[in-house]
């Protein structure tokens, strides 16, 4: 009855032995076992793959999967035992060789392995669920030697000292350590997380404070920050040398905590070698090491940023209000900017032209440069200093760097209507007395101006410009309408001033001589014949002339004088000895400046076209003066200047300062009246405040004199208290 | 085409909020509306029509689809799921989409080629392993997408090394003597003269193009070829060169169409980024992949037996063939000799290897194991032994290799081509000798139908499994008249009853259904008999312990017989119940 059945299921005789077989599992087994035990023992050149594969496969194919599965991994196990027992043997220093030799080995031998049974590894492990054999393989390695008791703690120990004994400046073999290192990543992250970076990074913080700890005791602030760049270096290398590179945020972290973060503190401020004594001795390389080691740690920037606020801030502090330095306002704006290049040239170098590092140098200068009142005042001077003389024979480029410190000086201030203010008085002296260097740097700056502070600001220095061109094309009408009739007497140059756009004083107007009224009667008849409605009025103190005179030995000069010289000077060709009353009487021209030019004309060495008696420095009431017959000078032009007054005395600059008040009244009122417009209604401090806001470009407003001019507003009616509450406005009209 | 990587890297797409329903015995309409890819893909593995409809003339796609199962309708498109624009099922597919995420897919899907059949698969696997090619093939990575070849079981990265490079303006591109002799005239007059024993041939001519010349190699690989359009005007150069008639003609073509394009377009599209994309089924059959790599095995095959006689009596291992014995037949650049049954078989490693893990681990442990240990002569091919394994089988199996075909099967073969396809891991082979067998079994008797159950459980043959069973279930009482159909359920494991498997109850969320591919014979059985009874749902339950019932009758009469067999001594059986 069977014998049909036999049949059935015997048309591959081949197939069927198998079942036939009982030992026939036992049997394929144990030629496999013996294969895997050979090939651990590398005799695999003595097996044939092809028999071995064949027999995996007719295993599985009947279903002795699950035999062959736990067979491989009892082998394993056992075998593994084995090389556990072997590497725990080793002698210390051979320790890892052997250890990464059998892991090499080990690898080999499990790839083989795997092929033999790739049979089992497509069909019986996925659809089982089991673990694929190389996985399988390194599980077993991991447990059974990375975490054997023995073994674990010695492998972790070896590593940990070979990387002590790398810091300590030893060669280590890199190599093994990579493969050693290796191998635990291969086993698993988990592996390699647990079993030694974990405790690497231990070991490295406690390795790192120590060694800091001694560092911070015996060297300065520079010797420290290379130190400890050195061995961050080190440890960036050594990652990417043997370790993971995700390790190394980690291990970097370790050390900036260790070396930089727990003694920034005391670094930056260190004596005699911290940031500030950096800074000073512009010790760019330091300073760029220490923003790159600081710029790792949260705070390290900040920290840097505050030391070094503080410092500038204390410098420019010491600057602006050292009354020496005071003395030569040109030489003090000098002292602003060298100050100010320094300090870019470090951010720039040292700092990676860090953002805030620029704002906070820009926020010290600001601090410091509007400390003294004087500022706006001495900066114009220093331009007018640059715009006269300082520029010659310098290329455009140059004057455009010049002008653009200066703008940034400018930038801080914030009173910049005074800035405006002297600014304007000294180019109009700069303009009537045709002393500027280049218009086209006079005119750049303006722009700049323009583009700082709008057109407003600009619009009568703009206007100041327009009358010179305008005087000069009025002239040459003049001169072709009456030339020739005048062509006997002086020549005369007049520049026509707007009114408003120009600082001039109300002037008394001296006597002038009379030849010179003469051409001016007949300018003032020309021009406002072609103009009809204006009003002139000759500012006699500020123009200038240009005389002839023969003296003693026959000597001819060219005398480039003041108007107020002038016609001092011309009262001589009448007699040669005028007491001051005389003089006085004559020209009525105001004390103070008679005795400036006085002074210029007789007291001035080499020329002294006056000789005064008594021969002292000052003019005094009854001195009297004579024509100096002895005058004699190498040039033949001799220009007699002004006793000017560089900077500003005490009572003019009460003065400006007064005018600048006056000025800003009517800014700031109609600043409020602005606001107000429209908001219609608004409280006290909202107003100061957005006044404040309004104005910032300008100046920077007194909330006392906002209050005033509030006042003065509801005096005028424009605005009102509301009735309940008095903090209140409301703009009427 | 990235778009379709934005799609897949995403995890949690595939996690639906809800735990999705198994239908553990729905057919595939079912599947594909539950989003079960279990079943799914149990289903095409068994070889069910992707394309098929059902009775209200919705294709399965749609019903994914619809359902918004993107796992799902991705294993649908890459198991050859038609999803083309402007088609009725491809439209509405679009218009059911329920997310823009399986939109995109469509889309994807659209203006991709289908995939590669096996074999093209393979070798295109292969060539792209290669470092150079590799390396090529990802910077462009953006525009040529890697076509779901997931026939091959996922090939291990351990790449097969080519045997020949060239450069071309400086760039490599590595390749295989064998293939490119197949497919091309002039390649073949090369290898055998001028670039006998060169390693990398160097072009310095400045107008040959890298991009043609990869493109025409990718194309001799993978019968697909994906140029930009830009480049064409270069390829039909190297083709005239190559001697690739069939495929400079197709090309030419195609250029002036695209000229024509051009005008029409108003040159308004960037034409480097366009690519043209062609099939090897655009080519006559002579000039298709399978068809070159025939003839090449035609060739050593003939050079094998010619060989086998002037070895006739060299007993041993070694196959001498030596330089001058070469010169004697056309060269079939054979690097590997394989034995089977005495008879010796010239082939090609890279075709071995790539078609199949065990020859390349084979091929490539050479040294490590016994079969290296005989070094042969320099000038003689390695040999490798196959045993268990007839040689009819060996030229069958290594048929298909070559060339993805399979021609007369005779069904008494067809167990030891499933136990090679399994034994050398060619598992697409499996699905074609059991197209093959599928015919025969209509004709077979019961009893040999039992025989083909356990053969096809045995070697995890789905189709013929599925067939067996249904055929068992709808003429349950035929077989259990059977003694044979008796004697095999002693030799299965028995039913596992399960209440959970015998209800389509859902299942628990969560619950364990990756056991369906290898499922308990008899528990198959079970379920398939339960629907072709047609039983009412409710009472599924009661008919199953019914069936068990019957099935406990069936066993003890199979016992009773056994014991009666006096020549029947295998004890060594496993005693149930």
């Amino acid at each position: 009855m069977s014998a049909p059945k036999k049949k059935n299921f015997q048309i591959e005789a081949f197939k069927h032995r198998v079942v036939v077989d009982p030992k026939y599992a036992e049997k394929t087994w144990k030629i496999l076992e013996h294969a895997i035990h050979e090939i651990y023992n590398h005799n695999a050149s003595g097996l044939s793959f092809e028999e071995l594969y064949r027999n995996a496969y007719n295993m599985v194919l009947h279903k002795f999967g699950e035999k062959l599965y736990s067979g491989l991994v009892s082998t394993m196990t056992a075998h593994l035992k084995e090389i556990a027992k072997h590497i725990e043997s080793t002698q210390g220093g051979l320790f890892l060789e052997e250890l990464n030799r059998i892991w090499a080995e080990h690898n080999k031998a499990l790839q083989m392995i795997r092929d033999i049974l790739m049979y089992m590894d497509r069909t019986f492990i996925p659809s089982t669920h089991k673990t694929p054999v190389h996985e399988l393989g390194l599980n077993l390695w991991r447990d059974n030697i990375i975490h054997s008791s023995k073994i674990h703690k010695r492998l972790q120990d070896t590593l940990l000292e070979l990387v002590q004994r790398e810091r300590t400046g030893e060669v280590i073999n890199r190599g093994l350590m990579r493969n050693v290192i290796q191998m635990l990543m291969d086993l698993g992250s988990s592996v390699y997380q647990e079993d030694f970076e974990k405790p690497f990074l231990d070991v490295s913080a406690d390795f790192y404070r120590l060694e800091s700890q001694q560092y911070i005791e015996c060297c300065d602030c520079g010797d420290y920050l290379k130190k400890a760049e050195k061995r961050l270096m080190e440890e960036i290398e050594r990652v990417s040398h043997y370790l993971d590179t995700k390790s190394e945020p980690k291990l970097t972290n370790v050390v900036e905590k260790q070396m930089i973060e727990s003694h920034m503190h005391r670094l930056v401020h260190m004596e005699n070698s911290g940031l500030v004594n950096m800074i000073v001795n512009d010790k760019y390389e330091d300073l760029g090491r220490m923003y790159n080691l600081l710029r790792r740690v949260s705070t390290g920037l900040a920290l840097i940023r505050d030391v070094m606020t503080s410092h500038i801030r204390e410098i420019g502090k010491q600057l602006v209000t050292d009354p020496e330095k005071l003395k030569d306002p040109v030489d003090f704006v000098q002292r602003l900017l060298d100050e100010k290049d320094k300090h870019d040239k470090i951010i720039s170098l040292a700092f990676n032209n860090d953002k805030t590092f620029q704002n906070a140098l820009n926020s010290s200068f600001e601090f410091f440069i509007n400390l003294n009142p004087r500022s706006p005042e001495f900066i114009s001077l220093f331009v007018d200093d640059k715009l006269r003389k300082g520029l010659k024979g310098v290329t455009e480029e140059d004057v455009e760097i010049i002008l653009d410190k200066v703008m940034m000086l400018f930038r801080y201030l914030q009173e910049k209507d005074v800035f405006e203010k002297y600014y304007k008085q000294h180019l109009a002296k700069r303009l009537l007395s045709g002393k500027t260097v280049s218009d086209d740097a006079e005119r750049s700056l303006i722009v700049k101006l323009k583009t700082e502070c709008g057109y407003q600001f600009t619009s009568k220095l703009e206007g100041m410009f327009t009358d010179m061109k305008t005087s000069q094309d009025t002239m040459q009408g003049f001169h072709a309408a009456v030339g020739a009739d005048l062509a006997e007497g002086p020549s005369l140059t007049v520049q026509v001033l707007t009114t408003g756009s120009w600082p001039t004083q109300s002037v008394n107007t001296c006597n002038l001589p009379s030849e010179i009224l003469g051409v001016c009667d007949r300018f003032k008849t020309y021009y406002l014949g072609t103009h009809t409605g204006r009003r002139l009025s000759w500012q006699t103190n500020m123009g200038t002339a240009d005389l002839k005179a023969t003296f003693g030995k026959g000597q001819k000069h060219e005398l480039n004088v003041s108007t107020y010289q002038m016609c001092i000077l011309m009262l001589f060709n009448k007699s040669d000895r005028m007491s001051y009353k005389e003089i006085e009487q004559a020209t009525e021209i105001p004390a103070s400046d008679l005795k400036r030019c006085l002074q210029s004309l007789a007291c001035v060495k080499g020329k002294n076209v006056l000789r005064k008696e008594p021969m002292s420095k000052d003019i005094a009431e009854d001195d009297a003066f004579y024509f100096n017959d002895k005058f004699s000078s190498k040039f033949y032009k001799v220009k007699i200047g002004t006793v000017v007054a560089q900077k500003e005395s005490e009572p003019e600059k009460q003065e400006t300062r007064q005018r600048v008040e006056e000025d800003r009244k009517p800014q700031i009122e109609a600043a409020i009246v602005r606001i107000m417009k429209s908001r219609r209604v608004l409280d006290h401090n909202n107003i100061v405040a957005e006044v404040t806001k309004q104005l910032q470009s300008r100046f920077l407003p007194n909330p006392v004199v906002i209050k005033k001019r509030i006042e003065s507003l509801i005096e005028r009616e424009f605005l009102e208290r509301d009735k309940t509450d008095r903090k209140l406005y409301r703009y009427l009209a | 085409m990235s778009d379709l990587d934005d799609i897949f890297l995403d995890a949690d797409d595939f996690k639906s909020c809800l735990p999705l329903k198994k239908v553990p015995y729905g057919d595939v309409f079912e599947a594909s509306r539950a989003g079960d890819v279990d079943r799914l893909k149990y289903l095409l593995e068994s070889g069910v029509n992707v394309n098929a409809r059902d009775q209200w003339d919705s294709v399965a796609l749609y019903y994914a689809c619809l359902a918004g199962h993107l796992d799902a309708a991705r294993m649908l498109l890459e198991s050859g799921a038609i999803c083309s624009e402007h088609t009725f099922d491809g439209d509405r597919c679009h218009y059911a989409a329920l997310n823009l995420k399986v939109r995109k897919l469509l889309k994807a899907f659209e203006a991709r080629p289908p995939p590669l059949g096996p074999l093209q698969g393979a070798l295109r696997d292969t060539f792209l392993a290669c470092w150079a090619n590799k390396k090529f093939f990802e910077q462009s990575e953006g525009q040529v997408p890697i076509s779901g070849n997931s026939e091959n079981g996922g090939s291990s990265p351990s790449d097969f090394p080519p045997d020949v490079v060239f450069y071309v303006q400086g760039r490599p591109i590595e390749a295989h003597r064998v293939i490119l002799t197949a497919r091309s005239p002039f390649f073949e007059q090369k290898f055998q003269t001028e670039w006998k024993d060169r390693k990398e041939v160097r072009f310095s001519k400045e107008k040959l193009s890298y991009h043609a010349l990869y493109s025409l190699i990718h194309f001799f690989y993978s019968d697909r070829l994906d140029i930009a359009v830009d480049d064409m005007e270069d390829l039909v150069r190297i083709c005239k060169v190559c001697k690739c008639l069939s495929l400079q003609k197709v090309l030419e073509k195609e250029l002036i169409h695209q000229k024509y394009a051009e005008y029409k377009a108003l040159r308004d599209v960037d034409n480097s980024q366009k690519r043209f994309i062609l099939q090897g089924i655009s080519l006559p059959e002579e000039d298709r992949l399978p068809n070159a790599l025939h003839k090449i095995l035609q060739i050593a095959l003939v050079n094998s037996n010619s060989e086998q006689n002037l070895n006739h009596d060299v007993d041993g291992l070694i196959c001498l063939v030596s330089s001058m014995q070469i010169s004697e037949f056309e060269d079939d650049l054979a690097d590997v000799c394989v034995r089977v049954d005495k008879k010796i078989f010239r082939c090609h490693q890279v075709i071995l290897a790539s078609r199949s893990e065990y020859f390349k681990a084979r091929l490539s442990r050479m040294k490590d194991f016994l079969e290296g240990r005989d070094c042969l002569p320099d000038n003689a091919l390695p040999c490798i032994e196959e045993h268990d394994l007839t040689v009819g089988a060996f030229k069958k199996m290594i048929e298909y290799m070559y060339t993805d075909g399979l021609k007369d099967i005779d069904p008494d073969q067809a167990e030891e081509m499933f136990d090679a396809a399994s034994r050398y891991l060619l598992f697409p082979l499996k699905r074609v000798v059991a197209d093959a067998l599928l015919p025969h079994l209509e004709m077979v008797s019961p009893a040999e139908l039992c025989h083909w159950l356990v053969l096809s459980d045995m070697y995890g043959v789905i189709k013929i499994r599925e067939y067996c069973l249904d055929a068992m279930a709808c003429n349950f009482e035929t077989f259990a008249d059977t003694q044979e159909f008796r004697a095999m359920l002693l030799t299965l494991p028995p039913p596992s009853g399960d209440s959970a498997l015998r209800t389509t109850a859902p299942s628990a969320p969560g619950a364990e259904m990756g056991s369906t591919a290898e499922g308990n014979v008899l528990d198959d059985l079970r379920e398939k008999w339960l629907e072709a009874e047609a039983a009412e749902l409710d009472e599924r339950d009661e008919s199953a312990l019914l069936f068990d019932k019957r099935l406990e009758m069936l066993m003890q009469i199979a016992e009773q017989e056994r014991t009666d067999g006096l020549e029947c001594n295998i004890s060594s059986e496993q005693e149930f119940i």
